[in-house]
């Protein structure tokens, strides 16, 4: 492997030197382990291994719900309740699993705008980060499907909002919805492949999580100065990096259990506060919510989504120009996975040369109001599309594209970067106030 | 060689913790059933601690280094913080009564009967209140009193031979006995019969009474946002209640939910089925904990159900469901709709007022049923009737409680506040059956975790300390 200088596996015993011949796991496992990591590294760098759990609870809890949950329209239902009042603990697996879906997404995002604020998309990481969109574009994909496993109102209204989105497409749109579908309407054979492709996907993202870290352990880590680590000796690459086992695995089993009690405390004490009360009515295609909203973490993307209306200028104008090919509901579907494409594409949108946002002045205040951005539109999104919120869905969608697309651009050509330190080893010893001495 | 004492160490401290943490999960599951404290429960937790202490001790022998003794003593500790909490549980835990297994509830519940003082009040309660719930619910309208009692018996007979402590077998036989006398005359002869039991309720209700004061002045979150929330069930005035079963520590309290029980079968059952919630859970501790006979009583005087295997009509067993209600006229399932509703949206919209006064189910379905404003609209050849938590501001359910329209066994006096708050509360339980349990698994995982996590902080503390050039404190 290219990377890094480190100490690699030796096989010692004469087992250990027969199975390295013919199978090398274990010399993978510990190069892996003792992989050299920047010794700088924050607290931000700890969502890695939150998510990591996630996907572990997520297929434990979810393997075990599978064996009591029915995929069919008339059972579904009851099927979660006589999980949640029948089965031993089951009222806490499927708290757990429920609850495990946003403690997901609350860690990817940190994780994403950790990456988006150090620069961790920047050369030589962007497969790296590509890899990640894909994984997030999966997990959104999987925690859909799995909400309308319930076949609660919400379950179903959303299932008929979400996939009447690839309705919009012109022309082939209709074809590809009753194709997801599996008919012309949300019906026992879209509960049935959802259950399918919801037990699925997990297993896909498992594998790109391996390709994931696989990239990155290539790379090495980025770090909070965006300094590479010293690669010509591994003398020089021992005074920036401190293996991962046992530092980071300390550090990050602590951040870990810090995450896990508040976690916990949400399971336990107030389960249902991040879910929707509509839920807990049975699917009824006849009577539709006075106001479908889809689970938290998808609010700033539905917010995106129905930001841009006919009444929108700009949509009249590609309106106008494409024929009406392209309507106002297509055009909310193109906005909608344009925004996550903007950020996916953002390696080769940022123009800095720097990688850190830390030694970036301005670049701070535009990365911090893309933050605020980022909320403002969740908050949007779980509103009524009536009143003053489709404008502030507006601006909160413009600027989103605005970051990406042109302050992005623009901020590496006019801004003026601060000093960088050297190296790692440099900025972790003015962190920690003493001059370098060896370590024991 | 430190690295590896220290790397050890973590290891044992880490393995110690989730040892714990696996016990009390335990605990909190299966073993509480057995509601044997004494026995059952303290030889797991003793066997899976001494291993556990072993550990320690070898691990000690093991380390030179000076440096692993700071974080062997909080292992240490958490062994020993295991004991109190790993044992405290069977005790203040509620059983899941029918865990082991759906089709046997009797075995269970019989002995988690502990207190047989209430007895006396709750069967007078079940066995004047059964009678009259039939016609409820067949006749869908009226609550007479009717002549079923006939079928009563034979359900208790069929299982009997369930294993039962003798107490409550005899006490079966009083129930029955009881069941016998002409119907009509229960109501009051009950009520009175029961005089002698009233001062041990009656302090639960003086209990209820402080609540309400204390909630006389809570807040009214989220009002004003509700209206721009317009979340299908934001409506208008929702007051916040402080039920005894919210909070971290909140239990459901028995009295209050047989209250509720009660107001659900004279009142509400006529229109409005709890298809998910099965008969045999009143039994279930923690819930409305009624014996198994008067259970039993119960589900026989419920509308008959459909034998799935003959075909035939027979009446209900407690391993049964409360009955679907459906048709024209007929009120939506009552089963979960303490979770289905939310009564707090606000501040703009955001839920967060949810972290302080829960979501607001149980409050949203008592400011529905207190919140009528006698008026009466007729639209397109229905009427409704005006309601002030009702999100359109009137609805097409008719007020279903007056004064004095239930008679409280324990003499709580029926105010429609008292009946609101008492089927509020119950039909929380009926969405949210294993709360406490879950509430009690989560307290013991945060402390747990709590512990686990200390125990991680000076482990990676010690572990990155000469790498952070501190002097290490040997």
């Amino acid at each position: 492997m290219a990377g890094i200088p480190h100490d690699h596996y030796e096989p010692k015993s004469g087992f250990e030197r027969w199975l390295h011949r013919r199978l090398p796991v274990a010399g993978i496992l510990y190069d892996t382990l003792m992989i050299p990591t920047p010794k700088n590294l924050n607290w931000m760098w700890i969502w890695g291994i939150v998510l990591a759990f996630c996907l572990a609870l997520q297929i434990i809890t979810g393997i075990v719900l599978a064996m009591h949950y029915t995929p069919h329209v008339d059972l579904a239902f009851a099927s979660v309740e006589h999980i949640t009042r029948n089965v031993n603990g089951g009222y806490m697996l499927r708290y757990l699993h429920a609850n495990g879906a946003s403690l997901f997404f609350v860690a990817v995002y940190l994780h994403i705008f950790r990456g988006l604020y150090y620069g961790s998309y920047k050369a030589p990481r962007e497969v790296t980060w590509i890899i990640g969109m894909l994984i997030y574009l999966c997990m959104m994909g999987t925690a859909f499907m799995g909400y309308v496993l319930p076949w609660g109102q919400m379950s179903f209204w959303g299932a008929t909002v979400i996939t009447g989105l690839f309705g919009a497409i012109p022309g082939i749109g209709p074809s590809i919805q009753t194709w997801l579908l599996g008919g012309p309407a949300v019906d026992n054979a879209t509960l049935n492949r959802f259950f399918s492709l919801h037990y699925l996907l997990p297993f896909i993202i498992a594998a790109l999580v391996v390709v994931h870290i696989w990239a990155f352990h290539t790379t090495g880590n980025n770090n909070p100065t965006g300094v590479e680590v010293r690669r010509t000796s591994k003398e020089e690459a021992e005074k920036d990096t401190l293996p991962f086992w046992p530092y980071f695995v300390m550090k990050d089993l602590f951040a870990l259990g810090v995450v896990l009690v508040v976690f916990f405390a949400i399971v336990g004490f107030m389960p249902n506060y991040l879910g929707h009360p509509d839920n807990y009515i049975e699917a009824n295609p006849l009577a539709t919510p006075a106001h479908i909203v889809p689970e938290w973490y998808f609010l700033p993307f539905y917010a995106i989504l129905r930001a841009f209306d006919s009444e929108v200028w700009l949509v009249q104008l590609v309106s106008f120009l494409s024929f009406g090919i392209i309507d106002a509901k297509f055009f909310g579907v193109i906005a909608m996975f344009g925004a996550i494409l903007v950020m996916a594409l953002v390696p080769w949108l940022d123009t800095s040369r720097v990688r850190s946002g830390r030694y970036r002045p301005q670049f701070k205040w535009w990365f911090w109001l893309l933050c605020v951005d980022f909320v403002v539109l969740m908050w949007a999104g779980a509103m009524p599309a009536e009143g003053i919120y489709p404008y502030i869905a507006l601006a909160g969608a413009a600027y989103w594209f605005a970051y990406f697309l042109v302050i992005l651009p623009l901020l590496g050509v006019i801004e003026k970067p601060e000093p960088m330190p050297a190296t790692i080893e440099e900025d972790f010893n003015d962190h920690y106030g003493a001059k370098a001495h060896p370590a024991e | 060689m430190t690295l590896r004492t220290k790397t050890l160490t973590a290891v044992a401290a880490l393995t110690i913790s989730v040892a714990g943490f696996a016990m009390a999960q335990d605990g909190a599951t299966t073993a509480s059933p057995e509601q044997q404290p004494e026995t059952a429960q303290t030889a797991p937790s003793g066997e899976a601690e001494a291993p556990a202490s072993d550990d320690a001790a070898t691990q000690e022998a093991a380390s030179e280094d000076a440096a692993s003794e700071d974080a062997e003593e909080p292992a240490a500790e958490d062994a020993a913080a295991q004991e109190p909490a790993a044992e405290e549980e069977p005790a203040a835990d509620p059983p899941a009564a029918e865990e082991p297994a759906a089709e046997e509830p009797a075995a269970d519940e019989a002995e988690a009967e502990a207190p047989a003082a209430e007895d006396a009040a709750e069967e007078d309660q079940a066995a004047d209140a059964a009678p009259d719930e039939t016609v409820a619910e067949e006749e869908a309208a009226e609550t007479l009193p009717a002549d079923e009692s006939a079928d009563q018996p034979e359900a208790e007979e069929e299982v009997q031979d369930e294993p039962a402590p003798a107490t409550d077998e005899t006490a079966a036989e009083e129930t029955e006995a009881q069941q016998e006398q002409p119907a009509g005359a229960d109501a009051e002869t009950a009520v009175e019969a029961e005089s002698a039991e009233e001062p041990t309720v009656a302090e639960d209700s003086a209990a209820e009474d402080e609540e309400h004061a204390a909630e006389a002045e809570a807040e009214e979150h989220g009002e004003a946002a509700d209206h721009g929330d317009g979340g299908g069930h934001g409506g208008g005035h929702i007051e916040d209640i402080s039920f005894s079963f919210e909070g971290p520590f909140g239990k459901y309290d028995q009295f209050q939910l047989q209250r509720g029980l009660q107001v659900y079968t004279e009142v509400c059952s006529a229109c409005h089925g709890m298809k998910f919630v099965s008969i045999r859970s009143l039994a279930d501790e923690g819930g409305p904990a009624l014996p198994e006979d008067q259970v039993r009583a119960y589900a026989a005087g419920l509308a008959e159900i459909t034998d799935e295997e003959n075909g035939e009509d027979r009446p209900r067993l407690p391993t049964d469901h409360f009955p679907t209600v459906s048709g024209m006229g007929m009120g939506p399932d009552l089963s979960l709709m303490a979770k289905a509703r939310a009564g707090f949206h606000g501040p703009y919209g955001t839920g967060l007022s949810q972290l302080f006064n829960g979501i607001g189910g149980p409050e949203y379905i008592h400011a529905l049923l207190v919140g009528y404003t006698g008026e009466e609209i007729e639209q397109a050849g229905s009427i409704f009737y005006g309601n002030t938590a009702f999100p359109s501001g009137a609805i097409s359910m008719p007020p279903p409680l007056s004064e004095d329209l239930v008679t409280y066994e324990d003499g709580t006096p029926a105010t429609v506040d008292q009946m609101a708050r008492d089927v509020s509360a119950f039909l929380m339980w009926t969405a949210e059956p294993k709360m406490m349990d879950r509430k009690m698994v989560g307290l013991v995982s945060v402390l747990f975790l709590i512990v686990l996590t200390a125990l991680l902080y000076l482990t990676n503390k010690r572990l990155w300390a000469p790498h952070k050039h501190k002097k290490l404190e040997r």
